[in-house]
């Protein structure tokens, strides 16, 4: 899939026109994984945020007693990684593939700033939709922790 | 149309999932989170459309095994 056609379909990037996912697209990199790589771990020093194309991936969080919980599964056009560009902080969690291939485009977060801050129309747009996208993980939560 | 998808496990005894879909889930769809397979309870918007997204809730029960082996 073209990397333009598939940015269109993810909702980070809603709003931006063909040129503008253009300059998005100059900056990913395409990365797969096979079921059970370790993508990122929780605690990591976090360098770069990634767009979900293709198979899932666990969320997987690790409590101070060691034990891991399995969170939430994140499949096609969600994003990962990208508290780190809002808070700079590290890893809150381990990621896992998922399934037989699972496709990834990664953007680090040094060109993403700096596209968004060489654009600002980009750089608006992506951070509204950042904010968006939080606030829908929270409802998630929110809905799981209230059915269970 | 692009349906972003909050799926909820109705026991909470697995995780559920987020992800897009092509077509809007409805009730009695089944549909993979991780391994586990799951059947639609319930739909329902939990948030505006807007532009070509659609935000959609969904509570699923797991399929119990011998049934998706059927």
């Amino acid at each position: 899939m073209e990397v333009v056609t598939m940015l269109k379909q993810v909702d980070l990037f809603r709003g931006l026109d063909n040129s503008q996912l253009e300059l998005v697209g100059q900056i990913t990199v395409q990365e797969d994984f096979n079921d059970g790589d370790v993508i990122f771990e929780q605690g990591d020093h976090a360098g770069k945020m990634y767009i979900v194309s293709e198979g899932q991936v666990e969320i997987i969080v690790e409590h101070s007693d060691g034990q891991q919980n399995p969170v939430v599964f994140l499949g096609t056009g969600q994003i990962i990684g990208e508290m780190t560009l809002v808070d700079e902080g590290k890893r809150s969690a381990t990621v896992k593939a998922s399934g037989e291939m699972t496709r990834l485009y990664s953007i680090l977060n040094t060109k993403f700033v700096e596209l968004c801050r060489s654009n600002t129309d980009i750089g608006y747009m992506i951070m509204r939709n950042i904010a968006q996208d939080m606030s829908f993980k929270l409802r998630h939560r929110g809905f799981e922790a209230k059915d269970s | 149309m692009i349906y972003k998808v909050s799926y909820i496990v109705n026991d909470g005894s697995k995780p559920g999932s987020i992800k897009n879909e092509q077509e809007r889930p409805v009730i009695g769809d089944t549909v993979h989170i991780g391994v586990h397979e799951f059947r639609v309870v319930d739909v329902y918007e939990i948030m505006p459309p807007r532009d070509d997204f659609l935000y959609l809730h969904a509570t699923v029960e797991e399929v119990a095994e011998t049934e998706a082996h059927a």
